[in-house]
């Protein structure tokens, strides 16, 4: 009688022990699952709030700014007077240091066939400046727009760009819809 | 003492700490931080000298359209193109009719009884009182029908998306096609960058299109032979600026063009050579980053602006008329 007793007090802890690694190793797998399908939240520009301040180059504690210039090409002009390459007043429309808006020289002009030519961003030279997504966005289609570039960006608790941001176009986004490019994002109907 | 000397010690930091957080959070503020050494100020081409604006805005009608697509002036009535009908309005703001379409238009023209109004890009021709007398053939699958202009003898459509102007008589007979090309190397040819082809026929029935990747006026035979051409490429008020402007024209009684501009909204006057004259409404009149508005003109040389932000009909009347008034 006395043997029983001693052997459903250590069958009863064997029991306690097992289900408690059990539930810890559930936890543990709930938690890593929920981990890897939760969908989290970056930082990212609507390119239409957007009112191309300048900001972006000055205040982002990446430096450079991991805010950049992405180029919708369908909504490109082609345009040899581009407005978003060239300084207003331009004394010849070419790759002229002396024409270029851009201050670090991150646009690539490249002939196509005439009169096109098409524009390419250098992201590596790119500050976000935004003075060529003025030019663009004041003179033509607006194909040039600054994003949040995810690699690069630290993903800030609170973005230092967003606090400034007179217009408040920096905003929490799902990082499965981490970008708003023109031309797959359309400008929401008021 | 000494306990006292503590609570004065903490009673400076805390209000230093204090002074720190407000000062961080107040120099932050869009309204607050220093100069901005990157902002590209374009204000100075919005901002046109009030002298060179000849004309000013005396009325705006509201229109009741979910989508106005174009306006032309005829007879002393506005001819407005949009949802699923036309509406004849009288130059006062009264709506006289509504002629019920068959689809949705795309652009109108007016000429003697008759109203050409595109439509799945083909010509669809109605009298006056609304009924439909006839539709021509559709164009093919890559059309896409920007402008419609009629004379006498002929009616020419604009197909931004084959990049050519077509010629019809006016009982639907295809008669000609043109791209705009000349020999090699010494004309270019249409180029469309996005929608925005226009063509119109002067005071004195010849035929003017607009090539808006070059920022060309171009004018044209019947056959669709170059007669003659000016350009203006330029960021500043005398030319054109983006990959297609001017977006819409049309002619001023006197034979003067009336551009309507998309990047910088503005509408503008040129002289028959092309040279600049004058601003009829300045990029401040109209939405930023706005749709160019479609520009009409009547008998008298007013001036009708179908604002699209604003679903809006609006006149300018030249400045010296509405003083001596």
């Amino acid at each position: 009688m006395e043997t029983n007793k001693t052997q459903n007090r250590r069958k009863f802890i064997q029991n306690g022990v097992r289900l408690s690694l059990l539930l810890s190793l559930g936890t543990v797998s709930a938690a890593a699952l929920r981990r890897v399908t939760a969908d989290d939240y970056v930082w990212q520009i609507d390119p239409f709030e957007c009112t191309q301040c300048g900001r972006c180059a000055t205040e982002c504690v990446k430096k450079p700014s991991a805010v950049k210039c992405v180029h919708a090409y369908a909504l490109c002009g082609y345009c040899d007077l581009c407005g978003g390459y060239l300084k207003p007043g331009a004394i010849a429309r070419d790759t002229g240091a002396e024409n270029q808006l851009c201050p670090t020289a991150a646009i690539e002009r490249r002939f196509i066939e005439e009169p096109y030519f098409e524009y390419i961003i250098n992201e590596d030279l790119c500050i976000g400046c935004a003075k060529c997504v003025k030019g663009c966005t004041s003179f033509g289609n607006g194909s040039l727009h600054l994003q949040i570039i995810h690699d690069i960006c630290d993903n800030c608790n609170e973005c230092a760009i967003a606090r400034v941001c007179p217009s408040n176009a920096i905003k929490r986004v799902k990082a499965s819809e981490a970008y708003m490019v023109k031309g797959d994002f359309k400008k929401p109907k008021a | 003492m000494k306990n006292k000397g503590i609570v004065i010690f903490l009673i400076v930091l805390a209000v230093v700490i204090v002074a720190i957080i407000a000062g961080d959070y107040l120099s932050d503020k869009p309204d607050k931080t220093g100069p901005n050494p990157f902002e590209y100020n374009v204000d100075n081409f919005k901002t046109v000298d009030s002298t060179l604006i000849h004309y000013k805005e005396t009325k705006n009608y509201r229109i009741t359209f979910e989508k106005p697509v174009a306006i032309t002036v005829s007879d002393e009535n506005i001819y407005l193109a949009g949802d699923n009908k036309i509406q004849v309005i009288g130059l006062d703001g009264s709506l006289l009719q509504e002629i019920a379409l068959t689809g949705k238009p795309q652009a109108v023209e007016v000429f003697g009884n008759e109203i050409f109004v595109a439509i799945s890009n083909a010509i669809n021709v109605y009298n006056k009182t609304g009924n439909l007398l006839k539709t021509w053939p559709a164009l093919t699958d890559s059309a896409l029908v920007t402008s419609v202009a009629a004379s006498a003898t002929s009616v020419f459509v604009a197909d931004a998306g084959n990049r050519k102007v077509h010629r019809y008589n006016h009982a639907g007979q295809l008669l000609a096609s043109f791209d705009g090309k000349a020999a090699e190397g010494e004309l270019h040819g249409f180029i469309i960058p996005s929608p925005y082809f226009d063509l119109d026929i002067n005071p004195d029935g010849d035929l003017w299109v607009v090539n808006p990747g070059l920022h060309a006026l171009e004018n044209y035979t019947e056959e669709g032979n170059l007669r003659e051409h000016w350009n203006n490429t330029s960021m500043l008020l005398e030319g054109f600026s983006g990959c297609c402007n001017p977006a819409h024209f049309c002619f001023l009684p006197d034979g003067r063009f009336l551009t309507s501009e998309k990047g910088l909204v503005r509408i503008k006057i040129h002289k028959p050579s092309g040279e600049f004259d004058c601003v009829v409404a300045a990029p401040a009149k109209f939405k930023a980053e706005g749709e160019a508005p479609d520009i009409a003109v009547d008998e008298a040389g007013n001036v009708y602006a179908l604002d699209f932000d604003k679903k809006m009909i609006r006149v300018f009347e030249k400045k010296q008329l509405v003083q001596s008034n």
